[in-house]
């Protein structure tokens, strides 16, 4: 519990450092124009100041530099800057690095014979189950929950103290019976606690059922006029039954431990495979 | 009120229900219906963690009680007769933490012929020795045994005679 709150306390102190940086800039901008009246800021737009006269020593000034370089281009009809070529290099690196530590080019495997469809960041795993068909939908896109920067125990060095990155999506399942025009569809989500961090404090069950709803069989848009429980003031006891009844169709505890490794690996390939884009795109290839 | 029931380990496949179910029966024969009671199920590593933790015993076992109260209201027997005085913000035992993973390795040892019948029925009984000891039961000295091995077996006898089941206390295992 302390825990979480001192990463609240620690997110809350991050987003003011943000937003008064956000404050200072034009804050500074305008005292470069108008004479400066406050001494704490004069060494600082001095030095800014002659970094932008052409003068000094002879080079392109910081402000002055993007209205000198003259753009180049390679006939693609594109801009080619000086900054272009850079991102360009650091792209190279940064995929370099990435396929450095994908475990394996494929995605890992689900138990329980789970049949899988990709289209783009969304997957389906398929189950048949005694007739019935078990169908569970997510989306990579948004699905790691955001770190909060921890202080390095004492020598240790900040980078062996980062958190490993883990997706971990909210996924919809779908049980649909062969006599029946309504899937039983169910909301579920990793409560916050417990992402994979092994810092031994969750207490949360791994994953939860947030809504649950009848559904029309085969159509992809949630009917909004279905009636959908909530399960934050449901009867604890109906919710173990839904936990069981899920878990009855290879939907527990094992399958969403399953399903982060096979997220975490399909999002690390989609943002190699965006790298990759973006390198092109940024080199008109 | 109400009971609360986590899942926080993968090592044990678990019926929720089920378990509800003879936790709530428990309940309801000890009189303590009216009282909050967490029950998480944890695997081996982190039973050892918390054993580790809170009793300095670097391995895992099959239960730990944190109770939600401490001192003379923790009296045993005491808690369970007060249920009709305490306001609604204090209706609570606290937390039993049952090392599932544990329990079920016991119950399915090679030399033993089991059943998963057998590992909800060790459940329950060792459930409900940690919530007597929530409820201020120990078992240090032979007094303190004999109280707790009495309220154990009084609840267990009234569990079976509605169930139809043959389970026995767990302090009365500990001392044969």
């Amino acid at each position: 519990m302390l825990k979480s709150l001192s990463h609240i306390v620690s997110a809350a102190a991050r987003l003011s450092a943000a937003s008064s940086f956000r404050v200072l800039e034009p804050a500074v901008r305008s005292r470069l124009i108008c004479a400066p009246a406050s001494a704490t800021i004069r060494p600082f737009t001095r030095s800014l100041w002659m970094m932008s006269k052409s003068g000094g020593h002879g080079g392109p000034g910081l402000l002055a530099a993007s209205g000198r370089v003259p753009p180049v281009s390679c006939g693609c009809g594109g801009l080619h800057t000086e900054g272009d070529k850079a991102f360009v290099e650091f792209l190279s690196d940064e995929i370099k690095e990435e396929k450095k530590i994908q475990k394996s080019a494929s995605l890992p495997k689900m138990s329980g014979g789970w049949d899988i469809e990709l289209n783009g960041t969304e997957a389906k795993l398929i189950r048949a189950v005694g007739g019935e068909n078990v169908t569970i939908t997510f989306n990579i896109n948004n699905s790691i929950p955001p770190t909060f920067d921890e202080e390095p125990e004492p020598g240790q060095k900040a980078d062996e103290n980062e958190p490993e990155i883990v997706s971990t999506p909210n996924f919809v399942v779908e049980v649909t019976k062969p006599a029946s025009k309504h899937s039983l569809v169910f909301d579920c989500h990793y409560p916050e606690d417990e992402t994979g961090r092994g810092d031994g404090e969750e207490e949360s069950d791994i994953f939860a059922i947030r809504e649950v709803s009848f559904q029309p069989v085969g159509e992809s848009d949630w009917k909004e006029t279905s009636y959908t429980l909530n399960t934050d003031s449901l009867d604890w006891a109906l919710y173990d039954h839904m936990m069981d009844f899920l878990a009855d169709r290879g939907v527990d505890n094992t399958f969403a431990d399953e399903l982060v490794e096979l997220s975490t690996a399909l999002e690390h390939q989609e943002y190699i495979k965006f790298l990759e884009n973006l390198s092109s795109f940024v080199k008109c290839q | 009120m109400s009971l609360v029931v986590r899942n926080l380990q993968r090592a044990v496949p678990l019926r929720r229900a089920r378990l509800r179910r003879d936790v709530e029966l428990l309940r309801r024969i000890a009189g303590i219906e009216r009282f909050d009671l967490g029950l998480a199920c944890v695997d081996n590593r982190r039973m050892q963690r918390l054993n580790a933790a809170y009793r300095r015993t670097d391995e895992p076992t099959d239960v730990l009680s944190f109770p939600f109260y401490e001192g003379p209201r923790l009296e045993a027997g005491k808690l369970s007769s007060m249920s009709r005085e305490l306001p609604r913000d204090e209706l609570n035992l606290g937390d039993v933490v049952l090392g599932v993973q544990y329990i079920m390795d016991m119950v399915m040892a090679p030399c033993v012929e089991s059943s998963r019948e057998d590992f909800y029925g060790a459940l329950t009984v060792i459930t409900l020795h940690g919530i007597c000891h929530l409820l201020g039961y120990r078992h240090d000295t032979h007094e303190q045994w004999t109280e707790m091995f009495q309220k154990e077996k009084y609840i267990l006898s009234e569990f079976n005679r509605l169930t139809g089941g043959q389970l026995e206390p767990l302090t009365g295992r500990d001392a044969s």
